[in-house]
């Protein structure tokens, strides 16, 4: 079932993206965007009645379920590039309003 | 035995050390790009473990003759792009030395999610790299895109893992080999919208008007040959090594790069400005390569953009020079630019030539392959398409290099005083570039069995079954 969040907030972040005109609110959408698809790539590894995949002195037979980590390991690398990306592009924002005192790109759109 | 991990590995260090020592950071970015050609001679193929894992386990480098000739045309485009406009480096060489490492990384990585990776280090870069121009609005479109892009790439990854439990390229392969197409559809068709984002081609370009239309001299060069050949590498690699296309996917797939092929030549044949004209030909160029891997013809492909990325480098760099001096690029304001500087003109005309693919250059034996190539598939509505943005191409060129070769209208003699008044000063080291890049044009044109020897065995490694034509005519005669 998870899986379907993950793409219904993917569905609501690339709305927001194609509706939103305002800078900062596009970044917003970007990251509900990346949200969801990390929830999706969470799920993808997700093992009903599974076990963290560590073995100790309590688990430490080969008969247990253990959820992916694989997922979980891609996550971080994807949380962390999503982590630069925005600050790149809020970075760009303070830019764009130094430049034209509006974060509104439509507002922008005449004066190149 | 060098192993190609130093490709990655030392450009980084460079980066990193670039951050301490401020005040060499554009020597600092010669020696990278210069240690990387070094070492790409010592280079011997094969596939290389990273951190002890095997794969599919591991993340693998993989070295054979596609990526060996790739990584050579890139690695030397990029540094005879950095010494062409080594003045315009100045701070950018701690993010170009990055964007070296993820090039590299992109081009050598034999492992998808680490494509990925590099892919979003790479697109950084190039984020920061078009801020150059000061237009933010333009970068800020190009990351909300890009990102988008390497997301839903990211998604199609994901859901091929789910289904074969791996993310070694060559594993994945194995596995599509057998597996039922029809439900690869998703996967597949979210990967090609990632690539395509980066690739240029069609409805997902939106960027690239405000990007390479802005580049100066050495951005622009290096987005439209560095930066477009690798991803076109890259997609090639994708498509035809490791996913397996699905018939009616293919089909709906080498329409789109036809329509992108004839969209961009045909916008291209409506503009004045030079770099809009040059980057609407390269968004043709990407929907013409694309076509051609998506057929399985590697060989011809990889020689077009061999075509497309050298003539591309030696016409942005003229192009964007002209408008760091001059402030515009309107080809009519520019009217016999080419009579001041008479030997970067004439390099400006073979590469546009070559990209013609008239006889005598490169692109003559390029674009005879390709076609031959096409036919051979009893496929005989796509060369209609690429004769036709031929024809498109050839006006638009033909009609720019009167503009800046005679000044002055139209039944008049034209002489030097209807030359533009802007003085453009194109400096040794970008005339000496361009003339390099464009003798290697000609070369390759009255030669092409020498491309030939080095190329044939990139295009049989990656698609045994891929009719690669060996045919030569010397100099097109």
């Amino acid at each position: 079932m998870i899986q379907y969040a993950g793409i219904i907030l993917m569905l609501i972040g690339i709305y927001g993206l194609l509706t939103d005109k305002n800078v900062i609110k596009i970044i917003v959408s970007l990251n509900v965007f990346e949200l969801g698809l990390n929830v999706f790539i969470i799920s993808v590894g997700f093992v009903k009645d599974g076990v963290a995949p560590i073995l100790t002195s309590v688990n430490n037979h080969s008969g247990l379920i253990f959820v992916d980590p694989l997922p979980q390991a891609l996550v971080l690398t994807a949380i962390v590039i999503g982590l630069g990306t925005t600050a790149l592009g809020l970075a760009f924002a303070r830019r764009i309003y130094m430049k034209y005192g509006t974060l509104d790109l439509e507002e922008i759109g005449g004066n190149n | 035995m060098m192993n190609p991990v130093l490709l990655i590995a030392i450009p980084l260090l460079l980066a990193f050390l670039s951050i301490i020592l401020k005040h060499y950071k554009s020597q600092l970015l010669l020696l990278g790009s210069a240690v990387n050609m070094i070492l790409i001679f010592g280079l011997q193929k094969g596939e290389y473990i990273i951190g002890g894992f095997k794969p599919p386990f591991g993340i693998n480098l993989v070295l054979d003759d596609y990526a060996f000739i790739s990584i050579l045309v890139v690695n030397g485009l990029f540094l005879v792009i950095n010494l062409m406009s080594f003045d315009k480096i100045d701070k950018l060489g701690t993010v170009l030395l990055v964007s070296l490492a993820g090039l590299n990384g992109m081009l050598l990585t034999g492992d998808l999610f680490n494509l990925f990776v590099f892919l979003e280090i790479t697109s950084i870069t190039a984020y920061i790299l078009s801020s150059v121009s000061k237009k933010y609005q333009y970068s800020f479109n190009y990351l909300v895109l890009g990102t988008l892009g390497s997301g839903l790439y990211l998604f199609g990854l994901i859901i091929l893992y789910s289904v074969f439990g791996s993310l070694n390229m060559a594993d994945i392969s194995k596995q599509m080999a057998t597996a039922n197409l029809n439900q690869m559809l998703i996967p597949t068709f979210l990967i090609f919208v990632g690539l395509a984002v980066e690739a240029k081609i069609l409805p997902f370009n939106g960027w690239v008007k405000g990007v390479y239309g802005n580049a100066n001299s050495l951005v622009g060069p290096l987005f439209a040959s560095a930066y477009a050949g690798t991803m076109l590498f890259v997609f090639g690699r994708v498509f035809v090594q490791v996913l397996m296309v699905s018939s009616y996917l293919k089909v709906t797939l080498i329409i789109i790069g036809a329509v992108t092929l004839l969209a961009g030549e045909a916008a291209a044949l409506s503009k004045t400005r030079i770099r809009e004209i040059l980057l609407y030909s390269s968004i043709g160029q990407s929907g013409l390569v694309v076509a051609l891997f998506l057929s399985g013809l590697v060989f011809p492909a990889v020689l077009q953009i061999f075509n497309n990325i050298f003539s591309k480098a030696v016409m942005f760099t003229i192009g964007g020079k002209m408008a760091d001096d001059t402030g515009t690029d309107e080809a009519d304001e520019l009217q016999g630019a080419f009579l001041k500087n008479k030997l970067a003109g004439l390099s400006f005309t073979v590469a546009a030539f070559s990209l013609i693919g008239l006889p005598l250059f490169y692109g003559f034996y390029s674009k005879i392959n390709l076609l031959l190539g096409i036919f051979s598939l009893n496929n005989f509505w796509l060369p209609v398409v690429i004769l036709l943005g031929t024809i498109i191409e050839g006006v638009y060129f033909i009609r720019l290099l009167v503009k800046l070769w005679t000044p002055g209208e139209e039944g008049h003699i034209s002489t030097e005083e209807y030359a533009t008044k802007f003085t453009i000063k194109i400096e040794l080291a970008k005339v000496i570039g361009v003339v390099f890049l464009s003798a290697i044009l000609i070369i390759a044109g009255i030669l092409p069995g020498m491309v030939r020897n080095n190329l044939t065995e990139s295009g049989q490694l990656l698609n045994e079954e891929s009719p690669s034509y060996m045919f030569d005519l010397e100099g097109g005669i």
